[in-house]
Formats: structure tokens, sequence, C-alpha cells
């Protein structure tokens, strides 16, 4: 009646070799202990809740109401401070290896002292063949596994000419730089600087001449100012016989022109070489979210090779500092723990140019910001006055406000009406009590009119002309000229001159001759009328000057209804109200409300007479952070050895990628090398970033290709079909690149043992026109890199345990099935036998 | 007599419990009638948008089957309209009015929206949050009433959300990265997708003229100032952006289109019902006429038309339920002609999830796997498929009806999420992201979508047997395992199964073992078909993702069922409680891990 269970096997029971093993001792209690199926259940249990804590984390309430999903937090215990592990290194991990070998040996021991080898039997034996197989080939794949990521730009501009040397000589340079829209180069200073911008690239070009009409081509074009010229190059990939300069011209119509139209040759400046290169790669970058893989890369101040240092033992998710001070924290973020590291970073390279040094890091930040604040700098740092402040009215509605003195630009607010000025003397005061005014005389009519200015033009552009009465001029034959007039646009109190402020009023004046504009500054000596070289004012103003009309300014308050001054004591606050027609000085104390208005209040919560800024991370709160960051705003706090106690340890960004330049850093990248001082005075340029290793290739970008859905590329993921980088592989020993080998989604490609996939890439970004930044994309590719040494093996345990599965749960049965038809049949055959011979 | 009576309980009983479960998930969908008074109250004609009439009397099919080009894809206009009338107001409808109607009255009227309740907010929490700062300078009844509405639908208007207070809330819930800014983002897109501008911008109906179909086709807002020619004095379309006429375009094409768009809005603006009805006709003529090699087949935009405006075809789960009812009066009261009437009800049903699925197929052009909603769906319809299969080997056992009950189950459930939760589910047909399009995307997601649909089914039958063993059943169990006990012979000869002599719980155990064999060996297959996909694409076949990890848990759960099995007495409970403790760990891995531990698999 009870038959066994034919899955996946019917081992012997667990209690059949106790006896057996009691006799063998501690061996055989082991022995049998991975014989027992109880052992591996145990086992495949813990297996699935190391799983399930290490990948989907644990979730815990946080409040009383366990049914509502707002009172649940989620956490990775494997991101907490004692564990610190990505998925990979928690599943690496030796309790993960242990069991995982447990599970093996229990499988092995299992399967051949307790099902033995038979057909019935052959589904479970390649079922457990099949996880010991896929077993080793995991260790052997995980063992070795790197993966990372390599950046690949298109193409470099390399500018080839004669630069002029101080001493008149002329010497041949080489001036090298990525071609990405906004990247800039200069060479050389003053009258001999050469610079080059690039202003555009167009990735998909379209030839209209020539044999390859149709066909587009990377394109690339420089803004080059040289010798005092200015003109613009522009480059074709694979088609330099096409490189042509464009001049400018004073056509309104067409004011950019092809040289070879305009002077008759395509270029305008052949002693410039200009030529697009590849821009190859030789490195990959180690994913930090795989195994950490932290890195400080270092060099002498002045070279490009650098140097790489691993840091091991850095964490990756929790900030670790410590002191508080450090760092800047949001005013209701959870206080950040003291928990201070100290990890040594010692040279590793044979070459590394600073042997002798062993940096320290004492601190770490996982998503931190750099924020500059102004704080009180102390008695010995330089006068500036900078208030914070706050006005409120009745109805609750506040306003905050930081004016600095001495800064033009934050010295006011709100269109000026608010202003914080730093007195001198006692007497200063009294100008603050004014409004601006003008005095205007016309000597031939002996008029001299004063007057406040109250109205600006440009802040008011219907501001009328105010006409003076009585200077109308005899044109003759009983004609009179239009009375003079002027009208006020603009008033100031802070163009800079050397190292002093002066005060001006920009005025508009109709006089006989014309309208023309007058700087009227508080200096008399140095107001004038503003021709066409003006440029910055002239709005194509007629060159006139016109001394008929005599014109002196006063600032008074500029314009601003409150002032508030500060000084000529120290500690000393005044508010200088002219709201209310005439002036009212109130003294203001920190911290106490004083009435300006009806209703309206202001305080002063903090007055820095001494003020200066200081420069720390700010660490974004945990609920403000962008979950795909990654560790991208990760920092370090540096310790130099030695150093002096204001340099002796400083924080350092996180760079993706580790660039030599500025000008080889891709768009929207980082590039934050930082110079530290040691003990003997050498300058260290360091950054912060991932280990990297070497793909034993060139790697370089023939073209990338974006194919998109019907309509084109929209800005939408969803028009994509799919990404494709073209890549041309160099050996070190190679003399010439490979053939164009394409990389796309779902279509890698092998080369020495690399395994090179399609990652990111570079997106039209068009948001910055204004500034010539805006950018096409398809500048560069990301490539995934990555081994996968074992995969077959791993591969071929998976597809034994499939067969194995399949045997044990549709064919086992079958063979039972026919073994008892066949013990039906013998017995049906033997019961008619038997009664053949009875009676 | 009593069987009668029984039968009528179980199906009393049973109708009851889907009664509850629709009318506790009814609210998710309610049609707002509220919002008509809410829109009519709005600064409006008297005659709209509330007015149905009008509503009703525009006739827009031939509109709604016109092309438009978006993303990437030339869809119909009134998926369009739903796709985004879906982003302003969620799963809830304006008004009664069907989204395309809205979409028209929003871009012509903007106005008559402002303050209308159209813009819906999901979470509970920011709805508590943004009426709280609304009634905090704003004590008067009626917004009292507003806010208690907006509290149960989750419908709020512009104006509502400019206010400063609310302003203030709403930053500050956008600051919350973890909690709330998720939602505070789809109040930012639902403002701006209602923005008329941009409603405007999204209707590329007019194809090229040159065929060159990696360029856009234009808007109809490119077409309305060409030559020329005002859209309509005063109407809010003058906002638009002047731009010069297409050049691909003909004047006499340009003509004819931007004629008809003019009329219509014109007859829109005068709520002439039969000018919009014939000038929404002669745009719809013309528009297929201008590249007509590129333009999309009619009938499909008809189709998918028709695909939308019934709600995907998932109100079918009401003929799954039918079916699942009969069913079960079939198998518990072994009731025969119950049985058969359950087999004929389902077999309507998977005709009816067929016709949705190959539907969807042709209306996308691609298989119906590459997001959640088709996923559900179409895994559900593997499953019944999977049954009906099943069925066919042992229609002449005790188990006969069994798996087609699962399937119906399984297949309820999954239309009813789809059905009442079109937000998580969201039944919008885009392109799939470059990744996907391998074929390993046909094999390995459908096979790992077929194993999880049998996991729930043998859950099903799993908790049937706790339910009998809870009611007293016997300890019974199936003694050769799933495809064993139908094949290996009993001591007589004959398949236990066929004997009739199989107990309740071993009929029911039999059952959940055949579901749990095959899952064992499609979800082994299908994680190492993924391995083998991933090993191409990301460049390792084995990432520790959570959704791989959890695959791998899944399995680990039936490895350790299967070896249970092995040691202990109470088979049948042990089989029952793992074989659902698997389900809850695959419905965690659907559900948890995708929407709230995201990994590589994040689209899927």
């Amino acid at each position: 009646m009870q038959q066994a269970d034919p899955t996946p096997s019917a081992p012997r029971t667990d209690s059949a070799d106790a006896p057996a093993a009691a006799s063998r001792g501690l061996g055989g209690a082991v022995l049998d202990l991975f014989s027992s199926v109880r052992f591996g259940i145990v086992l495949l249990v813990l297996l699935f809740v190391y799983s399930t804590i290490g990948s989907a984390g644990v979730l815990y309430p946080e409040g009383w109401n366990i049914l509502s999903a707002d009172n649940w937090a989620h956490d990775q215990l494997r991101q907490w401070r004692p564990f610190e592990m990505t998925e990979f290194e928690w599943f690496n991990w030796w309790p993960f290896s242990t069991l995982m070998l447990l599970i093996a040996a229990n499988v092995i021991v299992t399967t051949l002292r307790r099902i033995p080898f038979k057909p019935v039997n052959y589904g479970v034996w390649a079922i457990h063949t099949g996880i010991v197989v896929l077993i080793v080939g995991s260790f052997v794949y995980f063992g070795s596994k790197v993966e990372g990521d390599t950046p690949v730009a298109r193409r470099v501009v390399v500018a080839e000419f004669d630069a002029t040397q101080p001493d008149g000589s002329t010497k041949r340079e080489r001036v090298q730089f990525l071609a990405s829209p906004g990247q800039r180069v200069e060479s050389g200073s003053g009258a001999l600087r050469t610079s080059f911008a690039v202003t555009q690239v167009d990735p998909a070009w379209e030839l209209l001449t020539g044999d390859d009409k149709g066909k587009r081509v990377y394109s690339v074009t420089v803004m080059v100012e040289r010798n005092g010229k200015r003109f613009m190059r522009q480059l074709l990939a694979g088609k330099p016989e096409l490189t042509e300069d464009l001049i400018f011209t004073n056509d309104q119509k067409q004011p950019v022109k092809r040289a070879i139209k305009e002077i008759g040759k395509p270029i305008f400046d052949d002693t410039l070489a200009l030529s697009l290169d590849y821009a190859p790669q030789e490195w990959f970058y180690l994913r930090n979210d795989l195994v950490k893989s932290w890195a400080l890369y270092v060099r002498p101040l002045g070279e490009t090779k650098w140097t790489e240092r691993p840091i091991r033992g850095l964490p990756l998710y929790n900030d670790r500092i410590g002191s508080r001070d450090d760092v800047y924290q949001q005013p209701g973020d959870d206080v950040l723990a003291l928990d201070p590291i100290d990890v040594a970073v010692g040279p590793a390279a044979a070459d590394d140019p600073f042997a002798d040094v062993t940096f320290r890091v004492s601190g770490y930040l996982r998503y931190a910001m750099e924020r500059t604040k102004i704080v009180d700098g102390g008695p010995s740092a330089p006068l500036n006055p900078v208030v914070f402040l706050e006005v409120a009215d009745g109805r609750g509605q506040k306003a905050s406000y930081r004016l600095v003195a001495r800064d033009p630009e934050r010295s006011r607010a709100d269109a000026g009406a608010l202003r914080f000025v730093s007195l001198a003397g006692e007497g200063e005061i009294e100008r603050f009590k004014r409004q601006p005014s003008l005095t205007v005389r016309v000597p031939a009519k002996n008029i001299e009119i004063h007057e406040d200015i109250r109205d600006v033009a440009s802040s008011n552009p219907d501001a009328p002309f105010v006409e003076i009465k009585g200077s109308e001029i005899d044109l003759g034959g009983g004609k009179l000229s239009a009375p003079y007039a002027y009208r006020v646009i603009s008033v100031r109190d802070d163009v800079p001159l050397r190292d002093q402020f002066l005060a001006l009023a920009t005025v508009e004046v109709r006089t006989p001759k014309g309208v023309f504009r007058r700087w009227v500054f508080d200096d008399a000596s140095l107001t004038r009328d503003v021709v066409k070289a003006d440029a910055s004012d002239a709005h194509g103003a007629p060159s006139i000057a016109d001394p008929s009309i005599e014109l002196a300014f006063e600032p008074g308050n500029g314009l601003a209804l409150v002032v508030l001054a500060h000084g000529p004591e120290a500690g000393r606050l005044r508010m200088v109200s002219t709201i209310a027609g005439a002036a009212q000085v109130k003294e203001l104390k920190p911290r106490e409300a004083t009435e300006l208005a009806a209703g309206v209040t202001v305080r002063v919560d903090e007055l820095f007479e001494r003020a200066a800024t200081e420069s720390k991370p700010l660490v974004i709160p945990r609920a403000e952070r962008q979950r795909d960051a990654m560790e991208t705003f990760a920092q370090i706090k540096l310790d130099v050895p030695g150093a002096t106690a204001g340099s002796a340890s400083q924080w350092i960004p996180f760079n993706r990628w580790v660039f030599d330049a500025q000008e080889d850093a891709l768009r929207r990248t980082p590039y934050e090398p930082r110079v530290v001082t040691l003990a003997d005075g050498r300058k260290v340029e360091v950054m912060f970033s991932r280990q990297r290793l070497p793909l034993g290739t060139a790697v370089a970008l023939e073209e990338f290709v974006l194919t998109s859905h019907i309509g084109g590329f929209t800005g939408s993921q969803g028009s994509i079909r799919d990404y494709m980088s073209a890549v041309r592989f160099k050996g070190v020993h190679a003399a010439a690149w490979s053939e164009p080998q394409r990389v796309s989604v779902n279509e890698p490609v092998e080369h020495d043992g690399l395994w090179y996939f399609q990652a990111q890439w570079d997106p039209p970004d068009m948001r910055q026109a204004e500034d010539g930044t805006a950018s096409a994309g398809l500048n560069y590719t990301v490539l995934g890199v990555g081994n996968r040494v074992g995969v077959h093996v791993q591969l071929a345990g998976c597809c034994i345990a499939v067969l194995g599965m399949i045997y044990a749960f549709y064919v086992k049965p079958v063979i039972k099935r026919r073994r008892q038809d066949e013990v039906l049949a013998g017995l049906g055959r033997g019961r008619d036998g038997g009664r053949q011979v009875q009676p | 007599m009593k069987r009668w009576m029984n039968a009528l309980r179980t199906l009393l009983a049973t109708a009851c419990v889907i009664a509850c479960g629709v009318v506790c998930a009814q609210p998710a969908r309610g049609h707002a009638s509220a919002d008509a008074s809410v829109v009519a109250s709005a600064d409006a004609p008297a005659d709209a948008p509330a007015d149905t009439p009008f509503a009703q009397r525009v006739d827009l099919t031939p509109l709604a089957t016109v092309a438009v080009q978006n993303d990437g894809r030339l869809k119909s206009m009134s998926s369009l309209a739903s796709e985004l009338m879906s982003a302003v107001s969620g799963p809830k409808e304006i008004a009664g009015q069907p989204p395309l109607f809205t979409y028209i009255d929003m871009v012509l009227r903007p106005d008559a929206y402002r303050d209308a309740d159209v813009i819906y907010v999901k979470s509970a929490g920011p709805r508590a949050r943004i009426a709280e700062a609304v009634l905090a300078d704003d004590l008067l009844p009626e917004t009292r009433t507003r806010m208690d509405a907006f509290r149960a639908s989750g419908l709020i208007s512009e104006t509502m959300l400019s206010r400063p207070g609310v302003l203030k809330v709403l930053r500050e819930m956008q600051q919350d990265l973890v909690r709330t800014a998720k939602s505070m983002d789809a109040i930012e897109s639902a403002l701006a997708v209602k923005d008329p501008r941009f409603l405007l911008a999204r209707m590329q109906i007019v194809p090229r003229g040159d065929g060159d179909t990696q360029k856009p086709w234009h808007t109809i807002a490119d077409v309305m100032f060409a030559d020329g020619k005002e859209p309509v004095p005063g109407s809010m379309l003058l906002l638009a952006e002047k731009r010069d006429p297409p050049a691909d375009l003909s004047p006499e094409v340009r003509g004819a289109v931007g004629d008809a768009w003019r009329a219509f809005v014109n007859a829109w603006l005068k709520t002439d019902a039969d000018g919009v009805n014939t000038a929404a006709a002669k745009l719809a003529a013309v528009l297929p006429t201008i590249d007509p090699a590129n333009y999309p087949d009619r009938g499909r935009l008809a189709w998918e038309h028709w695909y939308f405006a019934n709600g995907h075809m998932t109100k079918t789960w009401l003929v799954y339920m039918a079916s699942a009812i009969f069913l079960l009066l079939g198998f518990v009261w072994k009731w025969p002609r119950a049985r058969r009437i359950g087999f004929g009800i389902f077999a309507v049903a998977v005709v009816l999830h067929t016709a949705a699925v190959f539907l969807r197929w042709y209306i996308a052009g691609r298989w119906p796997n590459s997001n959640m909603f088709e996923a559900v769906t179409t895994s559900a319809w593997f499953g019944c498929l999977g049954a009906i299969a099943i069925e066919c080997f042992v229609r002449r056992t005790a188990m006969c009806g069994l798996f087609a009950l699962g399937g119906a189950v399984t297949a309820m459930v999954a239309l009813m999420a789809a059905y009442f939760l079109p937000v998580q589910l969201n039944a919008n047909i885009s392109n799939m992201m470059p990744v996907l399009h391998d074929v390993w995307l046909y094999i390995h997601t459908n096979v790992v979508i077929f194993s999880y649909v049998l996991i729930f089914m043998a859950a099903i039958s799993a908790l049937l047997y706790l339910g009998h063993r809870a009611l007293g059943g016997a300890a019974t169990f199936a003694r050769v395992g799933g495809a064993g006990s139908l094949i290996v012979a009993g001591n007589h000869g004959e398949e236990r199964m066929a004997t009739g002599r199989a107990a309740f719980g071993e009929i029911l155990d039999g059952v959940t073992m055949v579901l749990m064999e095959l899952s064992f060996v499609m979800l082994w297959t299908g994680i190492v078909m993924g391995a083998i996909w991933a090993d191409h694409s990301w460049g390792r076949p084995w990432g520790w993702d959570p959704k791989e990890v959890f695959a791998l848990n899944t399995f680990i759960v039936f490895a350790v069922l299967v070896h249970v099995r092995l040691k202990v007495k109470d088979k049948g409970l042990w089989t029952a409680v793992l074989a659902v403790v698997g389900a809850a760990v695959m419905l965690f891995n659907w559900i948890v891990i995708n929407f709230v531990i995201t990994g590589l698999h994040s689209y899927a």
C-alpha cells in the first residue's frame, strides 16, 4: 500500500547507520551528519535566510500602527556599519562560502552514501551533480571576477602651431584637448595667447559634395583666437582634406562665411594645424558597487601621470567622522555619530613619486556637497561686516536676508530697497538720510535746478524727460529750440575704480545738439558724455558731447528705502529709513525686533563685523539623496603627514574617472584634483577615485550611433531603439588599429580575455545654448568591462541539474510504472500458471 | 435536494466573499460623479464640460482612431489621451467624460479646469497634508467639504495646489525622496501634462510629407498658423508659439488640415456638436492621405481605440470568477454538471483572455511581456493554457477540474489586479527598453512568468488542502508525488487518481505536487535562461540582484519542500504550507522587490 515518494529519491532513513556511526566515533558522526537530509534542509533554510537578509534587507516597524506602510522602515543589513558590504561582497563573504561548501559536501556525501546509482536514481544523481558543478564553477567565477567600466571619448583635437615666445623666438607647440562642446584650452598669455574653444560638435554632419555625398561624419568646430585674430575651423573625422576655416565678416546678414568664399582658400591661417585623432583609453575602473575599490591617485603638482594608491578598509555606505566640526548638517537632520576611521594610504606602486609619504584617511562621507558659509572670522580677521536679519509683517509673513556690506552684489536686497553699508566715519551717515539728487545747470540761461531722484528709467522705462523751462535757445527767425531736458536712467554707488567705489548717475540728456547719455559721477572730475567707444552703454547713441549743460550728482542713499549702517564704532548698527519721507534713524540691537513701519519689524539675528568664509562638506540628509547617485557625492578626509595645522587635513571629493587634465575630462564628469602640501613643502596633487586596471590594449571609439524608433530621438528613453559603439583595439605591440567592432546592447565584444559591453552614453544636452556649451551628445561612450572565467562550468552544472529534474519528476515514474507492469504481468503469468497446475 | 442547498450555500458564500472584495476595491475606481459638479462650478460656459449632452453628442471616434506619433510609436489618439489623462487624473475619469474628450477640452478650454478637481494624488499621507494646508487658512464650509472629498477620491484642483501654504507643504514633501517625493513628482507631472501647451504639443497627428521616418511628425499646432491663418480668434490656441509652416507639406495639405482643425476648434468653443463631428471626420479623412505608405493600418488603430475604450478587456475577471465558482462547486460537492458549466465558462474566459493578449500583441507589434501589466496578464493567460493542457491529461482522473479552478482563480486575481490597480499596473503601450530587444526576453521571461503562475496555482490547491485539513479532513497525501500519482500504478495496476478511491486530501496534494514539480523545473530553467541572457547583456550571469536572489529563494523553498517531503510524516500538510510560502516569496519578488527594492530588473 505505502509507496515511496519518487521526488527526488528515496534515500535510506537517517537513523539506519546510527549504530555504525557511533562505533566509528567523531569521523563517523560527521560523515553521518553530512549524509543527513535533515542537515541538508537546515542548510537550505540557512541559505534562504542569508540570501533574504543580504538582498532584500530587513523590514522593521517604526511606529505602533503596524498596519500602516508608513510605519515600516526598510534597511539593508549588509550596509550597516559592522558589515559595510555590497551585494557581491555579502555573497562572497566567508559565511556564504562556508555555507556553499557545506551544501556541496552534504550533497556529495548524501548522494554517494545514500542514493544507489541505478536508473531510478539517475535524476537525483544528475541534480546533485549539477548543483556541485555549479558551486565549483561559481567559486571559480566569483573568485576571479573583475568588472568595471571605461569611458572612451570619440575624438581629441590636436593643435600644432608656432608659438611666439616672450623673447621673440618661435617654438613649435602641440596642444591636445577633447572634442567636447565647451572645451577650452589656452596657450601663452597676453598678446601671445592662443586659445581654442570647441563651439560645436555635430555627431552626424552630412557631406553634401564629393564621392561620399550623403554620408554622415563627426564634425568638430573649433573657435581659434590667435595673433589678435579670431576664426573658426571645422574638422571632419576621417576627412582631413575637407578641413576648412570660417571667418567673421562685417556683413550683418552673414557674419560668418566660409574662408574659401571670402578669401579664395579653405584655410585662413595655414600656420596652425588642427586635426582630429582617436582618444584611446587604456584603463578600466573597478566597480565600487561590486567590490569596494577606492583609490587615491597622487602626482607631483605640474605632472600629468597619476600613481594609484588603493585605499583598503574605507567604508561605502556610512559616514565616518571624528568631529562634528568637520562637516555641516542641515537643521533637523539626525546628528552624525562620531565614529572616526584611520586608514593608511601608503605607496603601492614601485614608481610612486612619494614613496616616503603615507597619507591617512580619517573621515568618510557617503553623500555630501561642499558648502561655503559666512562665519565670524575672529578679531584678527579683516573688517568685513555681514548682517543676518529678518523682516516680518504683522500677518506672519517673514523674509530673511544676509547682507555683506563690502560686496556690491550682496549688500542690497529687494531690488535695492534694502541696503547694508559700513561707515568709516560718523559723518557718512548723513549721506544715507538723503535721497540721491541731481543738480542741473544751463549756464547760458543762468538756470540751476536741484532735484531729488525718485524714479529711474532702468526700473521704469516710461520715466518721462524732465524739461527745463526757459532753456529754449533762439534758432533764429523767431524759432526756438525745444527746451533742454533730462531723465535719470540709473543710479549706482558701487562702481569699482581701483581701490574705491564711486557713485554714478547715468542721465539721458536732450539738448539742441541731440540726445545723448552722460555719466555723472560723485567725483565731478570723472563725469563725461558717453561716446561709441563706451560699448557697454552706448546703445547706438551719437557720440556727441554738449558742455552747454552741466550736471552734478550727490549719491545720497542710492534709492534705498532702508539702509542698515554699521559703525563707525565696533558693534554699532543703525537703521536709516526714508519710508515715511523724512529720514528716521534707529539703533538696532541683536535679536531685538525694531519697528520699521506700521506692523513691520526688523530683527538682527547676527552681526559679524569681521566675517570670513568657511567651506565644509554639507551632509545631505538621507531622505534627500538620489538613489542612483552611488558614490558620486562621496568625500574622504585626507590627513597630510607632518603638514602645518591649517593644511593638515582636507576633504577630497570623489571623481568617477581619473583624467590627466581638465582638457581630457568628459562632459558632465567632475575633474576635481586637490593640492596638498607636505611638511617639507612639496606639493602633491591628489585625486580620490576608484582603482583601475589596464585593459591590456588601447580602445578607441570610431563612432557612436543612436538608433531610434519612428520619429527619431525625442529626448525620451522610449524613443531609443539601441546604442552602438564601434570600437577599435590596438594591442601593445600592434602597429595599427583593428577594424571597428560593434558593441551594442545585448551584443558584447571579447578582446584579450575581457568582454566589452555597451553601458552608458552621452545624451544630448541643449540647455546651455546661451554660453555655447550646448551639446548634441554622442561624444563618448562608457563600456562595461569584465571577465567571465568559469561561466561555462556554471552553465554545464545548471544544464545537468535541469536534465536531472526532468528525469526525476517525469522519467522515473515511467520507469517505475514499467517495472510495476512487468511485476504485475509476472504475477499474472504466475497466477495463470498456478491455475494450470491445479486440478 | 441537500446537494442543491449545499451548492446554493457555497455559491452564495463565494459570491459574498467576492462581492466584499469588489466593494472594498471599488473606491479606487469610482467615477467621481462629484467631479462633474466640480468642473461645472468652474469658470466655464454654462454648458460645458459637465454639459453631458455636448459630451455625448460629440462623436470623437474618427479622431480617436487617428494615428499620433508619441515617443517612437504610432498609436491611436484615443490611447494617447488615455495615457496622458491617466497621468493627470490617475485611475479617475473626469465628469464621466471619455479621456479624449477631456484631453481636447483641456486644450481648448483650459480655464474650465483651473479650479476643477482633476489632479490625482495617490497616497493618503500627502492627501492629508495637502488638505491640512488648504484648511489652515480657509475654513469655509465648502472648502471643508471639498477637502473631505479630496481625501477620499484623491482629486484636487490646480488652484488649490497653487495656494502659498500648499506650495510650501509640497516643497517639503518634495525633499523627502524616500516617502513623498514620488507623489510630488506625480503631481508635478500632472500639472505639466495638464498644461494646454503640453497637450497641444503632444498632438503630433500630421504625418510628414517627405516620408522621412526618422524625423518627427508635425503637431496640429504646426499647421494651424500655416499660411498666415489664425486658429480661432480669442482662443487659448493663440498662446501657442507661432512657427513657420512645415516645408515638407504642400500648401494644399496644410490648408486642408489647418481648415479642418480650425473648424473643429471653432465648433468646440461654440459647443456645436454637429460642427465638431463634421470637422473631426474631415480631419480624420485627410490625415491618412498625407503619407499613406507610412500611415499605420486604420484597422489596427480602430482596434487600439476599442481596446483602450474597453478597459484593456480586464473585466474578463468576472467571467473567470463565474467559472471558478462552478468549478469549486463541482469539486467540493462532486457535482459533474457544475463542473461542466465551470469548464464551459472557463473556456469562454480563456477565449476572451486570449483575444485580449493577441489583440495587445497586434496593437503593440510585440509580444506583451515587457511591463508589469503585460507580465501579470500574460502569465495568467499562460497559467490558463497550462491548466487546459494538464486537464487534457487528467480528464479521467479525480484531479479533473482542479487545474482549471486554479487557472481561473489565478487569472481572476491577475485581471482584478490589472482592473483595480491601473496606476500600479499601467496598461499603456510603450516601446521596450533597448536591453529588452533580445530573443531571451521571449524565452527567459515567458518561462519564468509561466513558472510563477504555476506556483500561484499550486498555492491555490495548497490553500484548499489547508482548508480541508482545517475543517477536519484526513492527513492524506499523494504517496507517489504529483506526476507519479498519475503514472505509477497502485496495487491494482491502475493509477490511483483514476480509481475514484483517492481521498480528498490526496487529490489536492497531488494537484499541488503536479504544479510544484512543473514549476520547479521551469523556475530553475527560467533562472538559468535569465543567467545566459544576463551574461551577454550585463556582463555577468548572476549579479545578486534582488530579483535574481528572490527567484532563487523561491526555488530554495521548493527544494526544501522536495526534501522535507522525504522526511516528515504529514507530507500533505508540509507540502501545502511550503507551497503557500513559496508563492508568498514569489509574490514578494513580484510586488515588494519591484515596487520597493529596485535593482537591475527595475523595468520588468
